[in-house]
């Protein structure tokens, strides 16, 4: 509707020829991934590298066949998932709110910023021997460990949105007689969005990681559990069987908030 | 002119203005206004004219209620202007639309603020919209207008609140000459239909001159008011006046004014 809208003003062939470019940039991509695996798998086949190290595509999809049918890997698949996704909701919930409003009061920014910047420079991994003492090798250990990872650059980025208010819409607002409140609501709020979804795909890959290495460190269950035990007893397919699963939640899960992006900022210029 | 000002109840009154900016990093002051003195009737339409930098935009900020005056006040309606009132509604210099919303909501927006978003005003904000020439654009977004089409939705939200008392700051500087022109008639239209007092900025002397009742000269250094010119050409005013020799002597008057306090100003800012 808003397409068409923008067409009538003068953009007239516009649509079109984007819809072919981003095809062919599609048809690129895919060649470009089949090539690589092509490659992958002749490297594999006549041994120009150690097949142990590097597996290749056919043996990991045949062991993704054997895993994906084997109810203890969606057990443990299960399992990354709750860490993740409790982890995670709890980095936004908490995050989000402190971010804005550490944004909005300088007092409140005070107290909370030199913490916030020098635990985002930290690696929270470092903090794993201490969760793990402290919150055992359960599941609980590692949503504290998403949750760390992912709430930094969350908050940073919701702090960040409010402080590069643009003055002339504040302006405006108080020229009509807005209370604080009320810029805060039409100014401030949508402002933040395109910088707190930036920071939460940040988080997003922060979080995986977290993830991954929390169950390395110790565990008793989940994705990057099984992948460690593959990787150490030398089923380097079904390592990558792993590898791949997490790869494919991020992107999955970026996909996810490039959709909320674009149905937060259908007034953007594109 | 003191008589004047006890007989007559005026909209708008300076008196002893003084404003100075002060860089609060570095404690050096600026001095922005210096002693403006100055009444505006009711309904009466006002252009500044003046040199970049002679405290133009300064003085519509203070009249808005954004600057507090280091000296004397501003009275409107015989009340000391404290802060921003619903009575007053400025069209910024500089683009104030919300990107996130189009130009209806953008519109509406100060009506919306004042808690007064009501289905009639939306009809009027509708009015304004297609008064300044953007019917059909009420969905679009503002990074899919020009800068004049912008300035025009400014333009809109502004008399869409409804103000006793309307405050232009150059609002047709991007605008095309044929657009301008128009946009001068549609505004002289409005303001004879609607009799808003306004204060208009312009830099401009041609527009000054076909708007306002009387023009205020600022001259900079500090910025104070160098002359208050009565425009003594009948109403409604036809386009074709500009090329009046009345209307040109006006102009050049103006002009020598400008003038003149420009080679006093120099260029050593
Ligand atoms: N926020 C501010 N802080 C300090 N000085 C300022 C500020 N705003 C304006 N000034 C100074 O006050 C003087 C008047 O500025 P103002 O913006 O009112 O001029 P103007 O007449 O509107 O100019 P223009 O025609 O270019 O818009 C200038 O010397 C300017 O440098
Ligand atoms: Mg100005």
């Amino acid at each position: 509707m808003k397409k068409e809208d923008a067409i009538s003003i003068g953009k007239i062939n516009h649509k079109p020829r984007k819809i072919s470019k981003n095809q062919r940039n599609f048809i690129i991509s895919t060649v470009s991934v089949i090539t690589f695996l092509v490659i992958w798998e002749l490297v594999s086949y006549y041994k120009v590298i150690n097949p142990l190290f590097i597996s290749s595509p056919l043996s990991i999809v045949e062991a993704a066949a054997t895993l994906f049918v084997d109810p203890a890997y969606w057990n443990h698949i299960g399992v990354s998932a709750y860490e993740f996704t409790f982890g995670f909701l709890l980095a936004l919930m908490i995050g989000i709110p402190i971010g804005i409003f550490a944004g909005w009061n300088q007092i409140f920014n005070a107290v909370i910023n030199p913490f916030v910047s020098a635990l985002y420079v930290t690696p929270k991994v470092a903090l794993l021997p201490i969760i793990i003492i402290a919150f055992g090798i359960g599941i609980t250990s590692k949503i504290v460990v998403v949750f760390l990872m992912a709430f930094f650059p969350i908050v940073m980025s919701a702090q960040k949105a409010m402080s590069t208010l643009d003055q002339n819409l504040i302006k405006a607002a108080r020229s009509f007689t807005a209370t604080e409140f009320q810029i805060f609501r039409t100014i401030a709020l949508p402002s933040t969005v395109p910088f707190l979804l930036n920071g939460i795909r940040l988080g997003l890959g922060q979080g995986l990681i977290a993830i991954v290495v929390g169950e390395m460190y110790a565990s008793t269950a989940g994705i990057g559990y099984h992948l460690t035990h593959a990787g150490q007893n030398l089923k380097t397919a079904e390592m990558f069987v792993g590898v791949a699963v997490i790869a494919i939640s991020g992107v999955l899960l970026t996909g996810i908030i490039g959709l909320i992006e674009k149905r937060f900022s259908s007034w953007k210029p594109e | 002119m003191a008589e004047s000002a006890v007989q007559t109840n005026p909209k708008l009154r300076s008196q002893f203005l003084d404003v100075t900016y002060v860089n609060n990093k570095t404690g050096h002051e600026v001095v922005a206004l210096k002693n403006i003195n100055l009444t505006i009737e009711e309904g009466e339409f006002i252009c500044i004219v003046g040199p970049s930098g002679c405290g133009k935009t300064t003085f519509l900020n203070t009249v808005i209620g954004f600057i507090k005056p280091s000296n004397g006040s501003i009275l409107l309606d015989n009340k000391k202007i404290e802060g921003p009132g619903r009575d007053r509604s400025m069209v910024f210099q500089s683009p104030s639309l919300l990107p996130w919303r189009n130009v209806l909501e953008n519109v509406m927006y100060g009506v919306e603020l004042q808690k007064r978003a009501t289905p009639e005003i939306k009809k009027l904000a509708v009015d304004y919209i297609e008064m300044v020439g953007l019917k059909g654009f009420e969905k679009h977004y503002p990074h899919e207008l020009s800068g004049g089409m912008q300035q025009r939705v400014n333009l809109a939200r502004a008399l869409t609140v409804d103000p006793s008392l309307l405050l232009l700051d150059e609002p047709f500087s991007a605008l095309d000459a044929q657009t301008r022109e128009f946009m001068q008639q549609e505004l002289l239209r409005i303001w004879s239909e609607t009799k808003k007092t306004s204060i208009f900025i312009t830099h401009q002397i041609d527009e000054a001159v076909y708007l306002a009742d009387r023009v205020f000269v600022f001259g900079a250094r500090p910025g104070h008011l160098v002359d208050d010119i009565k425009i003594e050409i009948d109403r409604p005013r036809d386009l074709k006046i500009k090329r009046d020799p009345h209307f040109l002597k006006y102009v050049d008057h103006i002009w020598g004014l400008i003038e003149n306090e420009s080679s006093k100003q120099g260029f050593d800012s």
